[in-house]
């Protein structure tokens, strides 16, 4: 077993101790809580520098993205959230060692564009600022749907892997189908693994039927990792990252401008 | 934390004052003050901006400054956390948890448990972070692993650094502090705790706690807990413990992330124990503070104490 320490750490490590253990002082001293307690000089002295390393690393590239991944305005599909929920479905998977079907996260949680070309470390925190967590959970069919149909009342359509949505009609009168990706019927009783975050599953962003979900799986691996995983890896094969096909939701505008007033209902 | 709560936590401290250390016959009396986190989960540093209430709140050489200070003020302390030390931060992913070992040690802790995150690597990773924690060279001794509910014959080298419990001697108190942790089963994935299998907390807890009371006639029994506070749908949580283990005086626990401001006083067969958690991230830093004289608790509070810069 090799310790890798970082040197400055090592050096710190290896330094002679002045410090040797002073008898205990008994004073009458209250301390205030609410004082500011300043760093402790000697843990600051190990932490400073490494500290450095973690942002310099901020600057490590990771894979080329010649075209970028957008969220998309209004009436354009979040091709940026497609890729993340599809990392999503493609990391679960062998966590929990049976196929995932679908995968769900909010629109709200991507913090930034994949602006095209190189992309760094940085940009993967920019996007992801947030520690959210992989969670997977077990719903029926007819779940699956109310959630997809939850997150379009809400933001127009969530970002999600394994399914195709349509609404077609008009906001006054409108009709949704949902089935899997490849086009067949969703059996509403049928269970089926979702991955998604701890943050929808915990009831963020208004989707209350994820919080149904059984048998959670907290993988304990945030997003931010995964895609930056997912990034290294293909960075390492000289592979692009491409964004998803498009089609995933197809909502006429009207209906999302209605979504977006709040007049609408299915 | 509100100065109601700080003050009561000072009660303990104020009424041991008044006991004599050595009483002239029998067992002797002393005080002795618990401070503890849980699930730190690699917050190195503060919480940056955008974080709502804990902002700019936590990191770990502030929490050895408030540490060191009370060590200085209190004398007989433990440092003690419950788990789930790995995970959350870049940090974690760059330095695989030795960081975090390595810097417990320096800030002092006497011990800690194993919570689910600590496996997120597999168990031969979670050796080596204590491996690197223990062959630091570094005035402080290297802090214990505490857990009584893991069956690590499968894994050798993690089953040598783990302890069913620990003992320590202060002025007029003798202390006796073990750990348990939370299923395995949906939590940690089976190729990470390999050759480590999870028995049933509080069956596993009996004999140890008769064993501390009883043969290693400790005054203070603390359970370091990583089964979550009050979880609805568990078998075992921090609440329910007490009735179902008799004989604790005190449980540090973690896993549910629950921001206690003051320990919950919870009935027990043999009086009543202490249930605290601090949250996570080293956003607070618990405090309990016992009095006992002759052996027994005579008076324990405690409190939230905030990290802040």
């Amino acid at each position: 077993m090799k310790l890798k320490l970082s040197s400055a750490f090592l050096a710190l490590a290896l330094l002679p101790l002045h410090l040797a253990a002073q008898p205990p002082k008994v004073t009458a001293e209250v301390i205030p809580i609410t004082e500011a307690l300043p760093d402790d000089p000697e843990v600051q002295k190990v932490i400073a520098p490494l500290a450095e390393e973690i942002k310099a690393s901020f600057g490590q590239p990771l894979v080329q993205a010649p075209q970028g991944l957008f969220r998309g305005r209004r009436g354009e599909e979040n091709l940026l959230g497609y890729w993340v929920s599809d990392v999503m479905r493609q990391a679960a998977q062998p966590l929990v060692g049976v196929p995932v079907r679908f995968a769900i996260t909010n629109a709200g949680g991507l913090r930034a564009n994949l602006r095209p070309g190189q992309l760094k470390v940085g940009d993967i925190f920019e996007l992801m600022p947030f520690e959210n967590e992989l969670v997977v959970v077990e719903l029926t069919g007819a779940e699956v749907i109310q959630v997809v149909k939850e997150g379009l009342l809400r933001r127009g359509g969530e970002p999600c892997s394994g399914v195709k949505v349509k609404v077609e009609g008009t906001p006054q009168q409108a009709t949704l189908t949902v089935t899997w990706e490849d086009g067949s019927p969703i059996d509403p009783a049928t269970v089926v693994k979702v991955a998604t975050t701890d943050y929808l599953y915990g009831g963020g962003d208004s989707i209350p039927t994820l919080k149904k979900g059984r048998k959670p799986f907290t993988t304990g691996i945030t997003l931010r990792q995964m895609l930056l995983d997912q990034c290294a890896v293909l960075g390492k094969a000289g592979k692009d990252l491409l964004p998803p096909a498009t089609g995933r939701y197809a909502v006429p505008v009207p209906i999302l401008e209605a979504i977006r007033d709040k007049t609408f209902k299915l | 934390m509100d100065r109601r709560h700080f003050l009561a936590s000072l009660g303990a401290a104020a009424v041991a004052s008044q006991v004599p250390l050595k009483a002239a016959e029998g067992p002797a009396s002393g005080r002795i003050t618990l401070l503890h986190t849980n699930d730190t989960h690699s917050r190195i540093e503060p919480f940056g901006p955008g974080n709502g209430a804990i902002s700019g709140k936590g990191g770990m050489a502030r929490r050895a400054t408030l540490v060191k200070q009370l060590r200085r003020q209190l004398g007989s302390v433990l440092l003690l956390d419950a788990g789930d030390t790995f995970q959350g931060t870049p940090y974690f992913n760059r330095y695989k948890g030795r960081l975090d070992y390595q810097l417990m040690r320096m800030i002092g802790y006497d011990a800690t448990t194993l919570g689910n995150h600590d496996f997120d690597n597999g168990v031969g990773m979670l050796v080596e972070a204590m491996a690197s924690m223990e062959q630091l060279e570094h005035r402080n001794p290297p802090f214990a692993f505490l857990n009584c509910n893991f069956d690590c014959k499968g894994a050798p080298e993690l089953a040598k650094r783990i302890r069913p419990y620990l003992v320590r001697d202060f002025p007029g108190v003798k202390v006796g502090i073990t750990g348990v942790g939370v299923a395995f089963a949906g939590l940690v994935a089976p190729k990470n705790h390999e050759g480590v299998s999870w028995k049933d907390p509080f069956e596993s807890l009996k004999p140890v706690v008769k064993r501390l009371r009883e043969v290693e006639k400790v005054d203070l029994v603390v359970v370091l807990s990583h089964l979550g506070y009050d979880v609805k749908d568990a078998g075992y949580d921090d609440l329910r413990m007490p009735g179902q283990v008799a004989g604790i005086d005190a449980i540090i626990g973690g896993h549910s992330h629950t921001f206690l401001d003051a320990p919950v006083k919870v009935k027990q067969a043999q009086g009543e124990t202490l249930v605290f958690q601090v949250g996570f991230g080293g956003v607070n830093l618990g405090r309990m503070d016992f009095a006992l004289a002759r052996g027994e608790v005579k008076a324990a509070s405690g409190a939230a104490m905030p990290v802040v810069g």
